[in-house]
């Protein structure tokens, strides 16, 4: 026996053994070969053997015991489970139980709405790699611009924006609004569902559906038409062709008392109407700015707040770069604020805003009675209007740099031609005709692309169309009212009355993203979609159109307004359907845009082809535009100046006695559009650094006169109105002048944004007497109330001795003069040798460290400061890309801001008359980081491609590294910033899907700071691997660098000798921050150079 | 030496020549005895403190760091300030224990017992604010170097983590120096109690201890041995401490002389608040004839030479400031006097080095109420140093862009409160469990209790050292 058993183990053992051998394949592993000798076992075992027994029961042969020797398991074992007869604590009970509850909690806690269809990546989509990002063109529509962009999703989620290169206007360049507004998609205080609201008193509607609001509107519409009332509709600029045709058209087909009202906030109809006055065409040309050698900017903020920023400071910049052959332009401002523009000045003149037009006038009596150039001297008209303008007598009386004014004289008489003048939008008509008339007189006129010209789609409402709307809205003749995503009620002048006026129109309609002024006094609020869910095309100037695709379906029960105006073309609910409008869309550029490009048989093939092509593009250009849409506007093109308009005008601006207020664009939320955009908010004022508030800007004159501090609040009385506005000193503000930002205050908001700041519209006026933005007879008071302003940078007194110019003294900032540079290239490097280069050698002292040498690839970057503006759009940039949460305005106080990039400024000079420098400071990545040395640790540690890393999940958050950073650019998790902002909306179930996935999102106690986007080099060094090449440094862009306007970013590879940031990072303007402390950073700035008359610039010397 | 000996003569270490049964008697006194109301009240305010300091504790670890004033660019402040006190105020009670017993100054007898209590009641409050002054304290463990499953391995070029390793060593130290002091005195009390409970517990902890030759000379083996590795320990430990700045680039941080002016900045500290409590305590218990003020003065003194070295170490700053040309370095130091924070550097400077020179005259020295409110001072001085030290160069370091002020929150204020509520409510405890001062050491200093060789006026030969 024993031995047939071990045959068959022994057969086992073989089998496994060969098993395991991978012989398998040799082996007959049939059953039934082993089923005979396995009874064979069985049969054997049955015989009793003496020697060997199990039990005494056994050994007697008990025969219970050889009953049950043959079943394998105890008698009931086999049995099926009766939970009920089971014990209460048995296994069984409790497996059965636990699996029980677990169905229960599985189905009956789910929170599953059924979303429609779910298409599982394992049936991938076209184009699509799970993990890999996809870009789609589209345009931005955070203001009147319309910037091309290119929108970053992954796995269907937008997450990023930036600038669409073929775009021509913004050429791959987009500003903070843009790069901020992934933020606007995902508010979770969006606009659901529709809400009927059925009584206009009562602030709570209820949700209806789509379809009975689409009934109960087309009835409203219809039964206004049949009575003969008007239909407003009510909107900001309108400047897509088709949604030109659909209102002006089709709308007014369908209900043909309809009558579309478009107004601005804050807009160039002053510049316009001026330019229109002088020459006939109706919007100011395109100017080439990178022509211009001197720029006189008036009150002009073309590189901060103007609309065509993005492209002006592009086109600016090109002009401020060392090392691409250009000369420098020069930059002359005159300003009472201060402004982006005027603190990037070569020049900066501080001159009361009402004083601006005297200034012009008394240039141009300079030019055209003095000098005599231009033919103007001998019309007599002109120089009737010039001839009481003195500068030597406006010189003494405003008490101007005379020097400085015969500087920027012999400046434009020498350029002629090759100089442009701008006036900032809040000057009055006037003032424009007088700055038309003096490029004009230099011939600058030159600079203005004859080809290329702005159109308007749908001309601004004019004061008197609104007032007639208004008095209509009075006077019952208005049936309905619709606000076509816009917000009259907090945008329009409060002497219009609107607000009151809309309150006796029976149907109000807004049609909003979200909750706002307007739509609370409305009786139906229509979600719509956002720009990342909607279809659109526009055009701003005449030789190309962009287009607007969705690139996310939309998140909430939201139409895109093109949709919601079309279902009620068509009369009936039950015409709408979701791609509505972009067969309307397609349809439209089909017979316009894309029509030459069909063949004869009108192929809808070649068409779709064309369309593709244009939605991949995202904008169209050539012959097809220029003819489609252009030609309306080209028959009233320039014809020649007329002097009739200035010999017609009346140039009264005159200094007043009183206070001048200027009403500015808010320099990150827009016109409270953004206002509950955190990250905008929170993004620091270009000049001030305060975030979260607007306030009146006043000047250390005025301050000291009226015994003002930051922070108090004073009461400003204009024509307009009245307003209770904290009070901040500004440096460089000329006396006399205050400045307010606009678009803030927001009462009907999401929760971010509600009453943050003073509404400022209060005080526009329709009747101003200069300019809607713009009063002379303000009166202030102080009042006893203050009000706190925290900025991200402190305020320290930068004109006592031992603060003053301290950033040059540390040589943080270091400056140059263009003339300087021209004459001694080397000038800045030269300036430290005090010793000759065998001396320095002998001088040199060894580190005690061994510096590693990063043989492969070494990340640096380069920061250009004569093209750095310090508008902050890469620490929009950054935040968006790096999730960077957004901690309040209490938290700012408390300079826990979480920015890994910010923009230095610093000032110099006096306060009365500061210059300001601007740095942009991140993570120096030092090649001897003073953060890593002091981790215990050691979360933060260099890797070999010279990035100075953090790992999150190892930091303790003990702050040493932050303590030792010389650059404070490391930021801590005081708290975890996402669940104390504003009773923890950030972490609202929306807003995680706008996090970059590449990127961790950070918790409490964490320390973090810039990385060089290391996501995007990780992506680069995988595709280097895939394609089996060494990493290209140009191949990544950082996000700030992608965001930066003027380009003055480079990031690289070191080590790569052929690449632009080699050449610039050995450049003889190189020179790295705190130097002399040897922490070698890799951040390099080029130094700025000042282009003004001086050879050497006194600050230096020290 | 041509001194005569009536100027070289100590005065007796213990005064109005008590019996060995009376010091008995006296010293144990308190532990015998029902906590009496003015303890109580005493001990009503300190856990009160301590309760209050929990309090801030659990708003700090349920909302996060934040809870305190730290910013950007101060990162540390109230957490570390409290901890560098502490630790300092821990400085004094080993100096007493071991260097002066290396130096044979008997005089120590009467406070060292105290002192030492004082060190490892104060290391114990200093040691919570490392640890909590991390932003995720439950993983703090990663500062002890752990072999894990990730490989990683703390970093030990970090002072932060040589801090971890000095404070935890010098209170294992402490601790074991006190606790063998302890044994002789608590088999006294074991022989004296006639409580069961009271006796087992002194039983196990006097370790079986007889009185025997064996023991004692076993034991006073053992006691130079731990007073032999203590001292080195007292010096190191502040020097760690200090380098917790001295080897970062923070100008006014990143000097040389830290060690030796943290160690004396200890000292002084540490003796200030031995002082402040003992001229409480002797008063309170009856103990002015074993607490001397000969004791007080001979500490006074010290205290003088310490705020001295500390006040050569404040100008001796300034001057390294201007010496060395460093802008950065000279910018600091007319930021610290003169700058916004200078209130504080005043307060540093009168309280360590101006008031600490009315010492010099032995009237105020032996007088107790000055002498009281002097020590008080010398706390407060020595707490603003550690503020300015941290505070005044973190607020305005490199670049004015982040130049920021600090401002402590109510919870900061908590937990400073609470850490003092930590080491009072120890300390009283302790005061009402075990004897305050050494009995059997201060038997040993008594008139007769040791055999004495009176000196011989003579006159020694000219050259002549000792």
């Amino acid at each position: 026996m024993d031995k047939k058993i071990n045959q068959i183990n022994n057969k086992v053992i073989d089998i496994s053994d060969k098993i395991s051998d991978n012989y398998t394949e040799k082996i007959d592993l049939k059953v039934e070969n082993l089923i005979p000798e396995t009874n064979a076992v069985n049969s054997i075992s049955e015989e009793k053997d003496s020697n060997y027994w199990r039990s005494f029961r056994e050994l007697y042969n008990d025969p219970d015991f050889i009953r049950e020797k043959k079943n394998e398991f105890m008698p009931g074992a086999l049995d099926k489970p009766d939970a009920n007869s089971l014990s209460l604590f048995s296994r069984r009970k409790f497996l059965a139980l636990l699996s029980a509850s677990a169905a229960v909690a599985a189905s009956g806690c789910s929170n599953f709405r059924d979303k429609g269809e779910f298409i599982s990546y394992n049936k991938k989509p076209e184009s699509v790699t799970v993990g890999n990002p996809t870009y789609f063109a589209s345009t931005c529509t955070g203001c009147n611009s319309a910037c091309g962009i290119i929108i970053k999703t992954i796995e269907g989620r937008p997450i990023k924006v930036d600038g669409n290169p073929d775009h021509p206007v913004s050429k791959g360049k987009i500003c903070s609004i843009a790069q901020a507004s992934v933020m606007s998609l995902y508010d979770p205080e969006r606009l659901k569902n529709p809400i009927e609201v059925a009584d206009k008193n009562s602030v709570n509607g209820k949700d209806i559906i789509w379809g009975d609001a689409d009934d109960k509107i087309i009835s409203i519409l219809k039964n206004a038409v049949s009575s003969g009332k008007e239909i407003a509709i009510v909107s900001q600029t309108i400047n897509s062709p088709s949604l030109k045709k659909l209102l002006t058209e089709d709308f007014t087909k369908a209900y043909p008392t309809s009558k579309v009202y478009s107004y601005e906030l804050i807009s160039d109809s002053n510049k316009n109407s001026a330019y229109e006055k002088c020459y006939g065409a109706k919007t100011f040309p395109v100017v080439h700015l990178e022509k211009a050698n001197v720029i006189l900017a008036l009150e002009s903020d073309f590189l901060g707040t103007d609309e065509n920023k993005v492209e002006n400071s592009r086109l600016y910049s090109e002009r401020r770069d060392a090392f691409n052959g250009s000369e420098f332009n020069r930059l002359y401002t005159v300003e009472g604020n201060t402004s982006v523009t005027g603190m990037n000045a070569d020049y900066r003149i501080i001159l009361r805003t009402d004083a601006i037009e005297e200034f012009v006038m008394c240039l141009l009596n300079e030019f055209v009675s003095k000098e005599r150039i231009s033919g103007f001297g001998s019309d007599a008209g002109v120089s009737a209007k010039l001839q009481n303008y003195k500068l030597e007598e406006f010189i003494s009386k405003n008490n101007i740099s005379k020097e400085v004014v015969e500087y920027l004289i012999g400046d434009l008489k020498k350029n002629q031609g090759s100089s442009f003048v701008t006036a900032g939008s809040m000057l009055p008509e006037s003032t424009h005709i007088a700055v038309n008339l003096l490029n004009e007189v230099l011939g600058n006129t030159k600079l203005y692309d004859k080809e290329i010209l702005n159109v308007e789609q749908i001309p601004l409402s004019t004061k008197s169309e609104i007032e007639t709307l208004v008095s209509n809205l009075k006077s019952g003749k208005v049936g309905a009212v619709i606000h076509l995503d816009s917000n009259p009620v907090f945008h329009l002048a409060s002497d219009y009355g609107y607000a009151d006026a809309l309150k006796n129109i029976p149907n109000v309609i807004s049609i909003t993203e979200s909750q706002n002024e307007s739509s609370a006094m409305s009786n139906y609020v229509l979600p719509i979609n956002s720009m990342f869910e909607s279809w659109g095309d526009f055009q701003n100037r005449n030789n190309f159109m962009s287009l607007q695709q969705p690139v996310i379906s939309p998140l909430y029960n939201t139409r895109q307004k093109e949709e919601i105006l079309l279902t009620w073309i068509k009369g009936n609910k039950s015409e709408f359907n979701i791609d509505i409008y972009h067969k309307y869309l397609m349809d439209n550029w089909k017979a316009t845009v894309l029509k030459s490009s069909g063949d004869e048989n009108n192929n809808d093939g070649q068409f779709m082809k064309e369309w593709y092509a244009a939605l991949n593009d995202g904008v169209v250009s050539g012959e097809t535009v220029l003819t489609v849409s252009g030609a309306a506007v080209l028959t009233a093109a320039s014809t020649g100046f007329k002097s009739e308009a200035v010999s017609n005008c009346n140039f009264n601006l005159k200094p007043g006695n009183d206070f001048i207020l200027i009403l500015n664009r808010s320099t990150s939320i827009g016109d409270g559009r953004y206002a509950n955009n955190g990250w905008l908010q929170e993004l620091p004022k270009p000049i001030s650094r305060i975030v979260w508030d607007n306030f009146a800007a006043i000047s250390v004159q005025t301050s000291k006169a009226l015994n003002l501090k930051s922070d108090d609040k004073i009461n400003i009385t204009t024509q307009g109105g009245k307003l209770e506005v904290p009070v901040f000193v500004q440096p460089g503000v000329a006396e006399g002048v205050i400045a307010i930002e606009l678009g803030y205050g927001r009462s009907a908001c999401g929760i971010v944004g509600k009453d943050v700041g003073v509404n400022a519209n209060k005080l526009i006026s329709k009747n101003a007497t200069i300019s809607q933005w713009m009063y002379n007879d303000a009166k202030i008071e102080k009042t006893s109330d203050t009000y706190e302003l925290v900025s991200t940078q402190e305020h320290y007194a930068f004109d006592e001795p031992l603060l003053k110019d301290i950033q040059y003294k540390r040589e943080i900032i270091q400056e140059g003069t263009y003339l300087q540079y021209k004459e001694h290239p080397h000038f800045l490097h030269d300036r430290h040798t005090k010793y000759s280069e065998e001396e320095t050698k002998k001088l040199k002292v060894g580190s005690i460290n061994e510096q590693y040498v990063h043989t492969g690839t070494k990340w640096g970057m380069v920061i250009d400061l004569n093209k750095c503006i310090g508008c902050n759009d890469c620490a929009a940039a950054c935040n968006v890309e790096n999730n960077i949460p957004i901690v309040g305005k209490d938290q700012v106080k408390a300079n826990r801001e979480m920015h890994w990039i910010r923009i230095d400024r610093y000032y110099s000079g006096t306060p009365e008359v500061p210059k300001a420098s601007f740095q942009p400071m991140l993570c120096q990545h030092c090649d001897f980081a003073p953060c890593e040395n002091v981790c215990p640790v050691a979360a933060t540690t260099h890797s070999a491609d010279g990035i100075n890393g953090m790992a999150y999940n190892r930091c303790v958050g003990t702050r040493y590294c932050s303590n030792n950073c010389p650059y404070k650019v490391r930021r801590f998790n005081y708290f975890n910033f996402r669940d104390r902002f504003r009773d923890s909306v950030q972490q609202e179930e929306s807003y995680s899907l706008m996090a970059n996935p590449e990127v961790t999102v950070r918790s409490r106690g964490v320390m973090e700071k810039c990385t060089f986007c290391i996501q995007r080099i990780m992506d680069e060094r995988q595709m280097a691997i895939q394609e089996n090449r060494n990493v290209i440094g140009t191949n990544v862009k950082t996000a700030c660098q992608e965001a930066c306007n003027t380009s003055a970013i480079y990031f690289g590879d070191q080590n790569d000798k052929e690449s632009e940031l080699y050449k610039l990072n050995h450049s003889t303007l190189a020179y790295s921050v705190l130097e002399e402390i040897k922490v070698k950073p890799n951040v390099i700035y080029l130094a700025k150079l000042r282009n003004v008359f001086e050879i050497e610039k006194e600050e230096t010397h020290h | 030496m041509s001194l005569d000996s009536t100027y070289t003569r100590e005065l007796p270490l213990v005064e109005g020549k008590p019996t060995f049964k009376d010091i008995d008697n006296v010293i144990i006194l308190p532990t015998e005895t029902k906590p009496t109301k003015g303890w109580w009240i005493a001990f009503g305010i300190s856990s009160s403190a301590l309760m209050l300091g929990g309090f801030c504790l659990a708003l700090t670890f349920y909302y996060g760091i934040g809870m305190w004033g730290n910013n950007q660019p101060v990162g540390w402040a109230f957490d570390i300030i409290n901890f560098v006190f502490w630790i300092g105020i821990g400085h004094a009670g080993t100096l007493i224990s071991a260097i002066l017993y290396l130096f044979r100054q008997k005089w120590r007898t009467g406070i060292a017992r105290f002192a030492e209590a004082m060190t490892i009641f104060a290391v114990m409050t200093a040691g919570i604010f490392p640890i909590i002054h991390t932003g995720r304290p439950w993983l703090a463990g990663y500062l002890l170097p752990l072999p894990n499953q990730n490989g990683v391995w703390v970093n030990f070029s970090s002072p932060l983590l040589w801090d971890v390793f000095a404070v935890s060593t010098y209170f294992t130290i402490s601790f074991l120096f006190w606790g063998m002091g302890l044994i002789p005195d608590l088999a006294t009390m074991r022989d004296r109690t006639t409580s069961k409970i009271k006796k087992t517990i002194y039983s196990v902890l006097s370790l079986g201890w007889t009185n025997s030759n064996r023991n004692w000379s076993n034991y006073e083996r053992a006691y130079l041995i731990l007073a032999g590795i203590s001292t080195p320990l007292v010096l190191s430990v502040h020097t760690i401490v200090s380098f917790d700045f001295a080897v970062s680039v923070i100008p006014g941080w990143h000097t040389t002389i830290f060690p030796p002016y943290f160690v004396a900045g200890a000292i002084f500290s540490g003796f200030g608040m031995v002082s402040t409590i003992l001229i409480l305590v002797r008063k309170v218990f009856n103990m002015e004839h074993i607490i001397t003020i000969g004791h007080l003065e001979k500490m006074n003194k010290i205290l003088l030479a310490t705020g001295m070295m500390v006040g050569y170490a404040y100008a001796m700053e300034f001057f390294i400031a201007w010496y060395s040309g460093n802008t950065f370095e000279q910018f600091v130091f007319i930021n610290r006097a003169f700058g916004p924070y200078a209130w504080a550097y005043w307060i540093m400077v009168s309280c360590n080095v101006i008031f600490p020179q009315l010492f010099w005259s032995k009237k105020v020295r032996t007088s107790i109420p000055i002498t009281l409110i002097l020590v008080i001072l010398v706390n407060v001085g020595m707490w603003f140093e550690r503020f300015v030290i941290i505070v005044t160069s973190l607020h305005r370091d490199f670049l004015p862009s982040s130049w920021a002020m600090y401002t402590p929150t109510l919870v900061d204020i908590g937990l400073l409160i609470g850490s003092f509520g930590m080491f009072f409510t120890l300390l009283l405890l302790f005061l009402k469990v075990l004897p305050l001062v050494s009995i059997s050491e201060i038997k040993g200093v008594m008139d007769g209790a040791q055999p004495t060789i009176h000196p011989h006026p003579h006159k020694s030969n000219s050259n002549g050292h000792h």
